[in-house]
């Protein structure tokens, strides 16, 4: 705060709107103060929207396949409907509850509606709202960084349209939800009015974020980079301290709601914070990135089987942006989003550590952005670099030509790539085995309530809703093993079980599961659906039958 | 509450604009209005003359000096007389009231003015040379018909509670009165205000049985929709001192918080035109009662969440106060880094410290003061609790009074600002 006064002068007079020291660096492109008034604006953003809603949300219940971890969501999502506590099997810590809360919430009202629709596959439509305001945000952070209409417009087509992003974004992932979230804080960071509660507003939705899927803390860093770069001198130090506090406390809730409970530290017979942070914390790697066959590398070649342009464009780009950051405008105004890049791309080669096949979805409208940005940089460097209003004809002529040949190759190696993505996108029907083997087990199966099956996650609430007793009746496979609550009430193991849901998913861990392999080994398959390794099979346990 | 309270206290903060137009316009040099300057002087004789001599060293050219001085204090008349001997600017005007005020002092020098703008000081308080140009340019420039300065409490270091007590001007002056400002409903301070003489003869001046008639003058005018511009500047703030003693704060703030009741009871505030105001100034007018409940009821709610077995959303729930009173504590640690960055002070550790921990004991402090406040306009006592001042806000170097301040300190009492 200037405390500093001008003298009293005789010149400079009038009633005036004071005007603010600039803080705009010379150059840089000013985005228009309202976007929500700028027809251009929201023509662009409005029809890419519909675009990206129409490829994701086409066949959305269809494919990809359906996976373990959507239906652990969903289902814990469904305990939090039904008032069962934040899981129907007891809640571990595994992650912070707010993603599946949330979730809750957005299913709530279709579920009132028709509660069979509490399923994996259909549910999947909620991401597209999910998907939609993500994409939005991307553009509109886009623009608030500073990026021209085009480029902006570039960043939220990539977001939405890889086939990379179009896979997982269709998933119930909680990480989907967190990167809202982390979409939002950066956008109310780089508000342009540069007001303390956006700021405010930007540390909430920041530690919304975290506690919607907590590996969003490394992001942290970046977006307090973007908050500090996008304040005012003068207001600065309330700003940031606002942000940091806003996330601080509303992060803290997660340790209050475990001491609480009483489960902040470990202690005998209850779960605890702690146990389940070191849980998350010594889960073991699956090798280094790079070294062929390990299982970190099988799940970087998962991700550019989908798409190699957009992870490793966008890494690129980043890449690019860093090493610019002298000369650049575009990419000090990127910082944000390329040191995001950055770090999740250093996290990803620790030399053993754990990487999800989601991890990568975090990273996603980063990348766009990044990529976005690159293209930005480049096409004002082929355009605009030391070019003086004398400059010949000829060679203005030459930066277009060479602008439009650089476009056109991109096209030609893109487009048909993307779109076949999502040709198979919209077409392909993975999940028909798994609708079988639910409608089987819902109509072929004399007595469900009576009957104990071991299903994975994605599944479940399907039988569910058939009629199987929640949670002991109709068993995730693997606490039959790790739950001690469910353990007990098998106390002959596998005979106490009818059936088995053998999904991919069931027969690829059950060599760790004592219980899931007995039962497995002592059963025949009743129906199989789908060939090949992924198809699914019910087998009956061979004691069935009434010994129970 | 608290998060309303929180939202209007960081006002000044939200966007560059505002914090910028917080701030005087710098003056075009021309000075068409003249000022008569009030200096109600009770037992001041100490610090009355170096205030004169300051006030004198103005850089405007056209104000005139009006030391009200009561019959029954003639150490004081003295030092008065001698300063209007000096300097034809200072006259001396004697307040024969019986039982004497600050209010009642200020309405028999009204008659008295014969400047176009009437601004009020305290006996000791330190002017800066060009605030009147500021001023003068204020009125001017916006068409105001009161224009609030900055009051700044500056002797942070002397004890835990001066610390708060600085505090809470800071975030008063440079922030809230902003707000009311814009909003058209302020409670004005007790120095360093100007008032368009005309307007103020309209308004029958000060209500002499008003325990804070500065606050009072404030919502009368802003309720029959006088403008009122507040400008704060580091450099222009008029600087004070916090009360000598726990006591001596204790006994202002009742005061304060009993002049607030008083004036909510007059209902002046009720002729303001939006149901908006209306409820802003209900609720500022109340904020002392709100805060010494919210202050005790956060530890209590704490400790139910924490000690009782109850659900955990009940127990979250709980918790909600406490969050927004942390948020306010952090934003009290940034703002008094903030006050030394402008005030030039060196804010040390310790005082951080003593901020948070003081916390608690200040809530305790404001608590017993709405109490004791309730009780005494129960009681019908309003007479004046005078505060005493030690002069700790001036300099050891300014040697005019130093020496002086100290042996009579404790017998020389005045009325204070409130805030």
């Amino acid at each position: 705060m200037t405390s500093t006064l001008p003298a009293v002068t005789g010149s400079e007079a009038t009633a005036r709107p004071r005007p603010v020291p600039a803080t705009v660096p010379a150059g840089r492109i000013q985005p228009p103060s309202r976007l929500r008034s700028s027809r251009p604006d929201l023509l662009l953003c409005g029809v890419l929207l519909v675009v990206v809603l129409v490829v994701q949300g086409w066949n959305i219940a269809d494919y990809p396949t359906l996976s373990d971890d959507e239906g652990t969501y969903l289902a814990q999502a469904w305990a939090v409907q039904e008032g069962r506590g934040l899981a129907h099997y007891t809640y571990w810590y595994d992650h912070p509850p707010l993603g599946w809360i949330q979730l809750a919430a957005l299913t709530w009202i279709p579920a009132m509606i028709s509660p069979e629709s509490m399923t994996v596959g259909t549910m999947r439509v909620v991401m597209l709202l999910i998907s939609a305001v993500s994409a939005v945000l991307v553009y509109l952070l886009g623009r608030r960084l500073a990026l021209p209409r085009w480029a902006a417009g570039l960043g939220m087509a990539i977001f939405g349209l890889s086939p990379l992003s179009v896979v997982l974004q269709r998933e119930i992932f909680l990480d989907n939800l967190a990167v809202m979230w982390t979409l939002l804080a950066f956008t109310l960071a780089a508000s342009p009015s540069r007001h303390l509660w956006h700021h405010f507003g930007a540390g909430m939705a920041a530690a919304t974020a975290v506690l919607t899927k907590e590996t969003m803390l490394v992001v942290l860093p970046a977006l307090f980079i973007t908050a500090w770069r996008h304040s005012h001198k003068d207001t600065r130090k309330f700003a940031l301290t606002g942000a940091v506090t806003a996330c601080a406390l509303i992060g803290f809730s997660y340790p209050l709601f475990a001491l609480l409970k009483g489960e902040l530290l470990p202690g005998s017979g209850h779960v605890s914070l702690w146990d389940g942070i070191a849980y998350q914390m010594t889960r073991p790697g699956s090798g280094f990135i790079l070294e062929e066959g390990s299982g970190s590398w099988g799940v970087l070649q998962s991700w550019l089987y989908y798409d190699r342009i957009l992870p490793l464009g966008g890494l690129a780009g980043a890449l690019l942006l860093l090493a610019t950051w002298r000369w650049s405008v575009t990419a000090r105004a990127l910082a944000g989003p390329a040191l995001t890049v950055a770090v999740l791309a250093a996290l990803a080669l620790r030399p053993d550590g754990y990487l999800p096949a989601m991890y990568i979805i975090q990273a996603l409208p980063f990348l766009a952005l990044v990529l976005a940005g690159g293209t930005a940089s480049v096409a004002h460097a082929v355009l605009r670099r030391r070019r003086s209003a004398a400059e010949r004809r000829a060679l203005t002529r030459a930066r277009y030509v060479l602008a439009g040949v650089l476009a056109l190759a991109a096209c030609l190696y893109v487009v048909p790539r993307w779109y076949d993505g999502a040709r198979i996108a919209v077409t392909t029907e993975a999940n028909a085995p798994y609708q079988a083997a639910s409608r089987w087990m819902a109509t072929e199966v004399a007595d469900p309530a009576d009957t104990r099956v071991l299903v994975d996650d994605a599944m479940w609430l399907d039988l569910v809703h058939a009629g199987y007793r929640p949670g002991l009746g109709v068993i995730w496979f693997y606490k039959a093993d790790l739950d001690p609550e469910v353990t007990e009430s098998l106390p002959r193991g596998w005979r106490d079980i009818d059936y088995v849901v053998a999904s991919p998913t069931v027969r690829r861990d059950a060599k760790d599961l004592p219980n899931v392999r007995d039962a497995i080994a002592h059963s025949e398959p009743v129906a199989v659906f789908g060939e090949g390794e992924d198809r699914v099979e019910i087998r009956r346990v061979a004691t069935a039958g009434g010994s129970r | 509450m608290a998060a309303f309270t929180l939202w209007w206290q960081m006002h000044a903060w939200r966007t560059p604009e505002v914090l910028a137009s917080t701030r005087f316009s710098s003056p075009d040099g021309g000075e068409h209005l003249s000022f008569s300057l009030l200096l109600p002087a009770r037992h001041e004789q100490a610090v009355l003359d170096h205030t004169i001599q300051r006030l004198l060293e103005s850089s405007h050219t056209d104000f005139e000096i009006i030391v009200i001085v009561g019959h029954d204090d003639p150490g004081t008349t003295a030092v008065a007389e001698a300063a209007a001997a000096r300097d034809p600017r200072v006259r001396v005007v004697v307040d024969t009231h019986a039982k004497k005020n600050k209010p009642k002092a200020m309405n028999t020098a009204l008659p008295h003015c014969r400047g176009d703008v009437v601004g009020v000081f305290d006996a000791e308080d330190q002017v800066h040379p060009e605030l009147l140009a500021h001023v003068d340019h204020a009125f001017r420039s916006t068409g105001a018909d009161v224009v609030q300065g900055g009051v700044q409490l500056i002797n942070f270091h002397s004890s835990w509670y001066s610390l708060r007590n600085c505090l809470e001007y800071f975030f008063w002056f440079r922030s809230r009165l902003h707000l009311h400002a814009q909003k058209g409903f302020i409670p004005l301070g007790g120095n360093t205000v100007f008032v368009r003489t005309g307007v103020l003869r309209e308004a029958d001046g000060w209500d002499p049985d008003c325990l804070a008639e500065d606050c009072d003058l404030g919502v009368r005018l802003s309720s029959v929709g006088k403008r009122v511009v507040v400008a704060y500047d580091s450099d222009m703030v008029t600087r004070e001192e916090t009360p000598g003693s726990l006591m001596s704060l204790l006994r202002q703030r009742t005061r304060w918080n009993q002049g607030f009741l008083q004036v909510y009871r007059k209902k002046d505030w009720k002729q303001l035109p939006t149901l908006g105001q209306r409820m802003l100034a209900r609720y500022t007018l109340m904020t002392p009662f709100l805060q010494a409940f919210t202050g005790l009821i956060i530890p209590l709610n704490v400790a139910v969440a924490l000690f009782l077995d109850v659900p955990v959303s009940v127990a979250f729930l709980t918790f909600l106060p406490a969050v927004t009173a942390l948020v306010t504590f952090v934003f009290e640690v940034v703002g008094l880094h903030d006050f030394g960055k402008q005030y030039g002070l060196r804010v040390r550790f310790v005082h951080y410290l003593k901020l948070i921990v003081g916390g608690p004991f200040y809530q305790v402090l404001l608590a017993g003061a709405a109490v004791r406040a309730v009780w005494r306009e129960q009681r019908g006592r309003n007479d004046w609790e005078l505060t005493t001042h030690v002069g700790a806000h001036i300099d050891a170097t300014d040697g005019t009074r130093d020496a002086t301040a100290a042996p009579d300190a404790s017998d020389r009492t005045r009325e204070d600002v409130p805030a």
